[in-house]
Formats: structure tokens, sequence, C-alpha cells
């Protein structure tokens, strides 16, 4: 840690931030937006917290940034000016921000100090985690045991998230009826893609190392920074980048809704799949150690291991199809490549 | 050992520093997608070939493999950041962005 570093890349995040809310372009709003992720990317590597600053950069600066743009895109880069609501609403707004906000600094008030080393978090947790990763689990990354093992409820739920935020995506934006008469955004076309040779060239080129690279954090995220959500990302940036530099219905061709859907859906249910296998086995839920009957040539240690690299694929999965669904959808207006 | 590192570092160091006052200075949008494509690429390859040199200073297996890895991601910059700005550079003369010329125009 090098205070001067965070510092100064504090105060530009602060910058970005205010920038991002204060300028009157969507289009330039995103672009700000993005180098504010990859500052706050800057500053966790920064401070040492390497797993969060790859999703952070993957997830926050790539891929968020190409749907902002992506939905930019379609409707308009102008801010509507909103029309000045009546006195009273303004008055209760205030008055509910400021009471939650009081909720919360009373409410902080009985956390331990921040950063504090006698916090029970810093006193027993972390030090557990610290010492017996290892000798428990047989995985060095302390971050994708914690994530993936110890905590693997919350991540099981995490993925949930991000299946339910694709849901929701094809709920609100697909147009499956011919005579939906919602109004389309006027410059509606799919895109057919920029018929430019060296950016064709390029991405052809790029793309099979983008996604051997993605299988490898995947795969090594018990070893380095990484693992199921950035991996799955990455590819799904791959196809997003074939799609911009080619055309969004070869993309479509690839991975139709159908399997997006199903491999989604396929994704959340290894990892709930491996949760429950261990409950059939006679461990608790999520309780990888159980697996060692099964696997062969394992003893408990090593099944955990293992086990978490089969949710991490599961969560590879899921997270890929619901990017590429996300994509779609927003580039297409929700029609995929059909002409209603 | 450590002189070529601190070279290379300055050398990377002041095309970034020319870049950035390129960035600024220039007239138009094309002379400073110029500035910056170029200076970035070459200042980016500049500083990890310094990385490569400092990552040696105790020459071993591990250590050649990060400065592998070092120089895998030097290629991925000089292929994609080439492309990055011809992609910028061609939206900005499909939309249709007069070039800067010496004489002054006439109000467009």
């Amino acid at each position: 840690m090098i205070w001067q570093l965070d510092l100064s890349i504090l105060s530009l995040i602060v910058v970005c931030a205010f920038a991002t809310i204060m300028v009157k372009d969507l289009l330039s709003a995103a672009i700000i937006f993005g180098a504010y992720s990859f500052l706050m990317c800057l500053l966790w590597t920064e401070m040492g917290a390497v797993d969060v600053a790859f999703t952070e950069a993957s997830v926050g600066a790539g891929v968020s940034t190409v749907l902002f743009i992506a939905a930019v895109h379609q409707t308009s880069r102008r801010v509507t000016p909103r029309k000045s609501g009546r006195l009273l609403s303004k008055v209760i707004g205030l008055v509910a921000a400021l009471l939650m906000g009081l909720v919360l600094i009373i409410a902080e008030a009985d956390f331990p100090g921040f950063a504090s080393p006698f916090s029970p978090a810093s006193l027993h947790l972390s030090p557990y985690y610290i010492t017996q990763t290892l000798h428990d689990t047989n995985v060095p990354n302390i971050v994708t045991s914690v994530l993936a093992d110890y905590r693997g409820f919350d991540t099981m739920f995490e993925t949930a998230v991000i299946f339910t935020a694709g849901l929701a995506v094809i709920a609100i934006l697909r147009r499956y009826k011919k005579d939906d008469s919602t109004e389309i955004p006027e410059p509606y076309t799919i895109s057919e893609g920029y018929p430019d040779t060296i950016i064709r060239f390029v991405a052809r080129q790029l793309v099979p190392f983008i996604q051997l690279f993605a299988l490898y954090v995947v795969a090594h995220g018990h070893h380095s920074p990484g693992g199921g959500f950035q991996g799955g990302v990455i590819i799904g940036a791959s196809f997003i980048l074939l799609a911009i530099s080619f055309d969004t219905r070869m993309i479509i061709g690839l991975m139709s809704e159908k399997s997006n859907i199903l491999l989604g859906n396929i994704g959340v249910l290894i990892y709930a799949g491996i949760g429950f296998l261990c409950l059939l086995l006679g461990a608790n839920f999520l309780d990888y150690s159980i697996l060692s009957k099964v696997l062969p040539a394992t003893d408990k240690v090593m099944a955990r291991s293992h086990g978490m690299l089969g949710i991490e694929i599961g969560v590879a999965i899921a997270v890929m199809a619901i990017v590429i669904s996300i994509y779609i959808n927003i580039v297409s207006c929700g029609k995929y490549d059909k002409d209603v | 050992m450590d002189i070529i590192v601190i070279i290379f570092t300055l050398t990377g160091l002041i095309f970034f520093f020319a870049t950035t006052v390129g960035l600024l200075r220039f007239p138009d949008f094309y002379s400073r997608m110029h500035a910056a494509g170029k200076g970035d690429t070459l200042s980016s390859l500049i500083m990890l070939l310094a990385l490569v040199f400092y990552n040696f200073h105790e020459f071993n297996l591990a250590n050649l493999l990060v400065a592998l890895k070092i120089l895998l991601i030097g290629i991925f910059i000089f292929m994609a950041s080439p492309t990055a700005t011809h992609a910028i550079i061609d939206a900005g003369y499909e939309s249709d962005i007069k070039p800067w010329t010496k004489k002054p125009e006439e109000e467009s």
C-alpha cells in the first residue's frame, strides 16, 4: 500500500463519479463510468484484492460498458429534462432519505471500528481462513476457497441473481408476438456489422486466444486470481466482440435463444446439483468433502478442491449464457433476428 | 541490468508524456488519435519490456514464465491497440468529421 497512490486514485474516482452524474450526454456518461470502473480496479489491485479487481475489470469496465453503450445506441443520447415534481413529493423524498441515513448512522455505531484489529472478523474468521485453507481444501487461492467452499451458499445465490437478471431482461425486452404494439425506438436496425477488413481480421485472430484465456481463468481459479464469474464474462465478451465486428445474426446462429436459456439453466443446475449430490451422499448442502465417495482416487481434501472446480464451471456456463442473452436482447430490441 | 530497466522505463515515460501532450495540443480529431494510437502502443510496449528485464534480476524458470506472459501481453497490445485506433478513426471518418486544414474555413 502506497498511500499517495491510493489518495490520487481515490480522488480521481470521486471526480469520475461526479462527472458520470453531471454529464448530459449519456454516451459520455457510459464511457466515464467505464473509466470509473477501471480506476476502481486499479485501486483494488493496489490494495492486494486481485480477484475483486479482475471481476471489476471484466464485468464493470468491460461488459457493462458495452451493454450501456448498446442501450444508449438503441434509445437516445440525450437526457430528457425531468418535469419538476410537486413540492410535497420532494419534501417527502428528502425526509425519507434523511431518516434512512439517520438509521444507517445509528446502526453504524454498533459496528466494530473500521479495520479494527479487535473486531470479531479479524480476530477469529480471517486468521482461520488464512492458516487453515491450504490444510482444509488444498487450494492456494484463499479467495476462491472462501467464495466457493466456506461461503458456497452465498455464491450460489449470486449466480441465481445473475440468472434472474437475465430472465428479467428477457421478460422486459423480448417480443414474441408479431402484433406487439410497443413502440420501437426509431433508428432500429439489427447490426449487420461494419465491413472493415482490419477489424474483422484482428477480431478473428484474437477470439480463440480470448476464449482459451477464459478457460484458463476458470480452470486455474484455485491457484491464481480468477474463477467462474470472470471466466464466464470473458467468454461472453469474446462472443460480443464477434457480434460487434461481424454480424449480430452470426452470434444468434451460434448461440440461439434456446441454447442460451438452456445453458443458463444448466449452469445454475450444476451448482445446485453438486450441492444436492452432497446431501444425497449424507453430508450438508455443498459440503464437498463427501464427494470423495464418488470421485475416484481423491481423499476428502482433494474432493473439496474438485467440488470447487465443478461449481466454478457451473458459474462460468451460467454467466456466459446470460451475458450473451442480455447483449442480444438489447441490440436487437428484443426481437432477435426476426423482423416482426 | 538495473540500468537497462531504468532506460526502458524512462523512454516509455517520455513517449507517454509526448502522447499526452499530443492528445491535448493537436488541433483536430485525426491528429489527436494519431498521437494517442501510436504513442500509447509504443510506450506500453517499452514499459512492458522494462518489466520483463526487471523480472530477470534473478534468473530461474518461474521468472522466465512470468517474462513470457508479459511478452504475450505485449503481443496482444500490439495487435489490439492499433486496431482500436483504426476503428475509432474510421468511425470519425464515416460520421464526416472534417480534417483540420491550415487555411481558415468558412463557418460551417
